[in-house]
């Protein structure tokens, strides 16, 4: 225990990159943007409450034009607004749930592989290649009408697609990091293997697999999107993406029960990127300036 | 009460609509142009002797001739066959050729050809019904075949006409390959108006005159192409913006109501009597509690017809409160149509002992639905559920991902509710007895999937299967669908609202009750586009 | 020296992962539910249980998996991907018709991304911190983060309905017929929107690639001696940084293929564009196994080939690598 208190800590430079985050004025716009769309989503129902599967009017009026009816109907005459408060939180929870699958899967192999290297690096590589050479949706789509479509099986299959590009992202880290000078003193010292990969060259490594998992989020609700917009999301759970699926047949004649989803999932993920970038670039000085 | 209102003017509105009928005082046809179809329907290939559907059918029936084809009142007419007549028995039909008839590859079409071709229907076709009593057809000559039946069948005449039974030739088919999957299904030698140019599979068919068709002077269109469009914003998009001139079969009411309103554009809700698309909620009758008569009629009455017809399809589909399609000769409009009585729905639940418990709710159920024709199936769906919640009835919605699923789960007997769509085809022995006989449940699909079995029902329809007289037959149909209002296996919903959009300066647009699915040679082009 | 042995060792470990994404995906499909006789059941209007077992026979679907899965993968050996269960013709008939209307679409769109967000991040880069670098990225991460099929619908809508300047849907027009250029400019015509739908969605990362890149580079030592040379901005941003800006994005671009299909799958969608994602979306709705399992064979075979290739220009824009890596 004493022994291990004198590895030396490496700089966090996640109080500087802060700091430089604050400076970046889109990106502080993104997380701004993000709190009131989570808000919205967490206690959306104090300001309205409703099964968003009632039939409340005509289908598909359009917004404003019954009083109490602010985002119109849907295909069925179910409400918008209590459809967007209440989809929010499983489109929500995909990404967050896909991001975290690919985030697990990948640092883990892309750790194991950077940090041990040889055939463990080998070996895991080549899986790493076989699921980048997969057509991600396509194999989404097999997986999903596999395991017929719910939510966690479209977080799944998502999860299960995008985790290689994490991978090789830690594995580089891993690679760079492995040599530096503290990390040799760690090890010097006695410490394990599994503790100098969690405990050492993880946190070292975690700013750029932050900016990945972030924007993993925004890839993820995108993908469900995709996903039901071909008629293979959760039937049964409201999210953005069902709306836009179900509705699509009738976007020629009434935008909104479309748009209004649409709009939501893309400025959900507008704020989500822009949180990102201003991450990168917090995380990169280089970039700051010339 | 404002809803109610907004919905009854929708009705009368659409009631109006429906009531133009567009135009169809012709002048001379014109010879010449070119027609594009537009169509959501991939064909697997191109031969309807041994592929059924709409997707086949329509291209199928230009590239093949039948004996016989039907106008637009139910009444045969000659095509192939010149003239026909039964025997007193009922137990034949001699049918006579035209003379001059040539396949695309310029040999004679015979009577051999007739006989081999029904031959082959019946051995690979899948509506077995058709000519399961047809023992032999004679070739006495060459222009001349008789159809020795094991019993009377009044139903032979209407299989003899449109994509159920083309003419194919014996010369390129009886090679002794396998029909069902013959190279020559997909680039076919036919005996119809129009020959094959090129088949690109879920892409684009382009059809040809044939110049030696056997009526003189048609077909009047130089050429016809059949597009294949998966999505159907853009069959309506296309259509607006002039891309495509005809889209038949389209059942979408948004795409309705919005191309209705396009100039330059006209429409038609006819040509459907025969294949007769209904739509509706099949029970279970084999569960508890669907196996309750009372559960289903309460059902029946707390789903409002009214509201589908009205609000969910705007007024676009008519409404079908029996087996046999409304616009049938056999139709019987006595029968018990279940119009909406929430009261009695909770009644009847109550009397069959499902109590409300305490939460408001009585029994769960689950609901399929075929996935693909979201405003017919899986919107009716998503409504039923909203509904049978107001008398306790707690429903699951379980979707499918995709239609081998659905009917994965239909045929092995494996839901409680479930949406259909099914097609009469015509004659109810073709494609309403499937539904009831009891010796008819199979594990395949639009078979008696409900387990639904009556004995009176059964001996109904084998009795109407041959009776050659039209009144007596009608009487027998009668009693039939009273037992089925009354039994509810079925709960009956709409006919599919099918319209068929084409570019107002079209001619002669098909409207026989085989609609598109039948010989387009008289169609033209009155003036050019 | 190395070049040829290196290009026969990637392709034969790359014909490996490809066989590997056939395996994986006929196990998964053949595990679910309903079976490739219940669609053409579907199609026929309903069939009868002998004809149902007559189809299963006729595909070798009565027999046990693993003999199906050996037969399959022998007759891949010999670069036959079977018969199509739904069209009754060869799989790789129907892949040749498809495969060039996507390799089209897919290459044009990554041009044109490629082309826009490598312009568009070198002049954000003069000035990093300008409002054009600023426009830049807002406006690239706006085409990144709308739905894909969204903006297809919506460029339809404007281009299409509104402002008909485009056509609404296909490759060429159902009644156009002849060959040559004038078929050229029809298919030009079509491609127009669904190209631009695809590219913009990758814009965002050129653009913000070749945007940092160009940032390192133009404040390396040997930009700073061309400049101290007096060498003016163009040639210096032409002949030197974007050399070495554009291997970043060769690798990425060689990456995005992958997504590049995916995406292109619903861009065909939108704008019924005959390409191998329609083809395979249909595939997998019908359980037409040979026919999904020979598109993701080539469509894997494609990502092997384009990542073959990024590694190729970058020995050949790199000498170091050459020599070094791994």
């Amino acid at each position: 225990m004493a022994k291990t208190d004198t590895i030396p800590e490496a700089v966090s430079p996640l109080r500087e990159a802060w700091g430089q985050f604050l400076k970046n004025r889109p990106a502080v716009f993104g997380l701004a943007l993000l709190s009131v769309i989570v808000g919205l989503v967490l206690y959306g129902h104090f300001l309205h409450d409703a099964d968003p599967y009632d039939i409340v009017w005509m289908p598909l009026t359009p917004p404003g034009d019954e009083a109490g009816i602010w985002f119109g109907t849907d295909f069925l005459g179910r409400d918008m607004m209590t459809g967007l408060l209440k989809g929010g939180g499983p489109t929500l929870l995909v990404g967050l749930s896909a991001a975290l699958i690919t985030v697990v899967i990948g640092i883990l192999m892309g750790a194991l592989a950077g940090y041990f290297g040889g055939w463990v690096d080998d070996l895991l590589m080549r899986l790493t290649e076989f699921f980048q050479v997969l057509p991600a949706l396509l194999f989404a789509m097999v997986l999903v009408t596999l395991f017929s479509p719910s939510l966690w099986t479209v977080a799944f299959a998502i999860g299960i697609v995008s985790w290689p590009q994490t991978a090789r992202l830690t594995r580089a880290e891993f690679l760079r990091i492995r040599e530096l000078e503290y990390v040799t003193a760690a090890r010097s010292i006695g410490a394990g293997n599994g503790r100098i990969i969690a405990r050492v060259i993880l946190p070292n490594a975690l700013p750029p697999l932050i900016v990945s998992a972030t924007l993993t989020i925004g890839v993820a609700i995108l993908f469900e999107a995709g996903l039901s917009f071909l008629g293979l999301g959760d039937p049964n759970t409201m999210s953005w993406g069902l709306m836009i699926g179900q509705n699509r047949n009738y976007i020629l004649d009434a935008w909104w029960p479309v748009t209004l989803p649409g709009l939501a999932i893309f400025l959900t993920v507008f704020a989500v990127s822009l949180v990102g970038d201003g991450l990168n670039d917090a995380f990169n000085p280089k970039l700051r300036s010339r | 009460m404002k809803l109610t209102r907004r919905i009854l003017f929708g009705a009368v509105a659409s009631a109006m609509a429906l009531g133009l009928a567009p135009g169809m005082l012709a002048a001379e046809p014109r010879q010449g142009g070119e027609l594009v179809i537009i169509s959501t329907q991939a064909p697997r290939h191109l031969n309807p002797a041994v592929q059924s559907g709409i997707a086949t059918g329509v291209p199928g029936t230009q590239i093949f001739a039948s004996l016989l084809r039907y106008d637009d009142e139910w009444n045969p007419q000659p095509y192939l066959a010149e003239s026909w007549e039964w025997a007193d028995d009922g137990l034949s039909l001699t049918v006579n050729l035209v003379q001059n008839a040539v396949f695309h590859d310029g040999e004679p079409i015979t009577s051999s050809d007739v006989a081999f071709s029904i031959m082959t229907i019946k051995a690979n076709h899948p509506f077995q019904t058709m000519f399961a009593p047809v023992e032999e057809v004679e070739t006495p000559d060459d222009h001349t075949a008789i159809f020795r039946l094991s019993h009377p069948h009044p139903a032979l005449l209407l299989a003899l006409s449109s994509a159920l039974s083309p003419i194919i030739p014996e010369h390129v088919y009886g090679d002794g390959q396998d029909v069902a999957n013959h190279p020559a299904n997909n680039e076919p030698v036919g005996s119809g108006p129009f020959r094959l140019v090129e088949f690109r599979p879920g892409e684009q068919i382009t059809l040809e005159r044939f110049d030696d068709f056997f009526i003189e002077g048609r077909p009047y269109l130089d050429r016809m192409i059949i597009r294949i469009v998966r999505d159907p914003s853009t069959l309506v998009l296309a259509m607006e913006a002039g891309e495509a001139d005809m889209l038949p079969y389209f059942s979408e009411s948004q795409g309705i109501r919005r191309l209705e309103g396009v100039s330059g554009l006209d429409f038609t809700t006819r040509g459907y009597e025969g294949i007769g698309a209904l739509n509706w909620l099949a029970f279970n009758t084999r569960r508890e509690p669907l196996d309750d008569v009372r559960v289903r009629q309460a059902i029946a009455y707390a789903v409002d017809r009214d509201f589908i017809i009205n609000a969910l399809h705007r007024g676009t589909s008519e409404p079908q409160r029996g087996p046999i399609i409304e616009s049938s000769p056999f139709f019987n409009p006595e029968i018990e149509a279940y119009d909406l009585d929430v009261d009695r729905a909770n009644a009847l639940l109550d009397e069959a002992g499902h109590e409300r418990g305490s939460d408001g709710n009585r029994f769960t159920l689950t609901i399929d639905y075929i996935p693909g024709t979201a405003e017919q199936q899986q919107n009716v769906a998503e409504y039923i559920r909203s509904q049978l919640r107001r008398v306790g009835i707690d429903v699951d919605v379980r979707a499918a991902p995709d239609f081998p699923t659905w009917a994965g789960r239909v045929s092995s007997g494996d839901f409680d509710l479930t949406m259909d769509l099914v097609f009469n085809w015509g004659d109810p022995v073709i494609g309403v007895h499937r539904t009831y006989l009891s010796s008819n449940i199979r594990p395949v699909i639009w078979s008696n999937t409900q387990g639904y079995a009556n004995e009176r029902v059964d001996a109904l329809l084998d009795e109407a299967a041959q009776e050659v007289d039209a009144e007596r037959r009608t009487a027998l149909y009668a009693e039939f669908q009273e037992i089925i209002a009354d039994e509810v296996p079925i709960y009956f919903l709409n006919v599919l609202p099918y319209h068929t959009f084409h570019d107002d300066r079209l001619s002669n647009i098909p409207v026989s009750i085989w609609g598109a699915m039948q010989s387009m040679d008289e169609v033209y082009w009155s003036e050019d586009r | 020296m190395g070049t040829i042995r290196y290009i026969f060792r990637r392709l034969g470990y790359g014909l490996i992962l490809m066989v590997g994404v056939v395996v994986l995906n006929f196990l998964l499909i053949h595990a679910a539910p309903g079976d490739p006789a219940e669609v053409i059941a579907g199609e026929m209007g309903g069939i009868t249980e002998q004809m149902m077992a007559d189809i299963r026979a006729r595909y070798g679907l009565d027999r046990p998996l693993p003999v199906q899965l050996g037969i399959y993968l022998a007759n891949i050996a010999r670069f036959d991907l079977g018969m199509s269960y739904y069209f009754d013709r060869p799989v790789s008939q129907l892949i040749g018709q498809r495969i060039w209307p996507t390799v089209l679409l897919v290459l044009t769109a990554q041009v044109i991304a490629i082309f826009l967000g490598v312009v568009m991040g070198v002049l954000a880069s003069r000035r990093p911190n300008g409002p054009f670098s600023g426009f830049v990225s807002v406006f690239s991460t706006v085409g990144y983060a709308a739905p894909v099929f969204w903006t297809g619908l919506m460029l339809i809508i404007l281009f299409s309905v509104i402002v008909p300047m485009f056509p609404v849907e296909g490759m060429s027009s159902a009644r156009f017929r002849g060959g040559g250029f004038a078929y050229a400019l029809n298919v030009a015509h079509h491609l127009v929107l669904p190209a631009t739908t695809l590219a913009i969605i990758f814009l965002a990362q050129y653009a913000r690639l070749s945007r940092a890149s160009m940032i390192e580079v133009l404040g390396a030592d040997y930009v700073r001696t061309a400049r101290a040379k007096g060498l003016g901005e163009g040639p210096v941003i032409f002949r030197h940084a974007l050399r070495n800006a554009v291997l970043p994005i060769l690798t990425v671009a060689g990456i995005q293929f992958g997504n590049l299909i995916s995406g292109a799958l619903l861009v065909e969608t939108v704008f019924n564009w005959p390409g191998m994602g329609r083809l395979a979306f249909d595939s997998v709705l019908r359980r037409d196994y040979p026919t999904l399992l020979g598109v993701l064979f080539c469509a894997s075979g494609v990502v092997v080939l384009a990542n073959l290739v990024t590694d190729l220009s970058y020995r050949l824009a790199d000498p170091r690598i050459r020599t070094g890596g791994r």
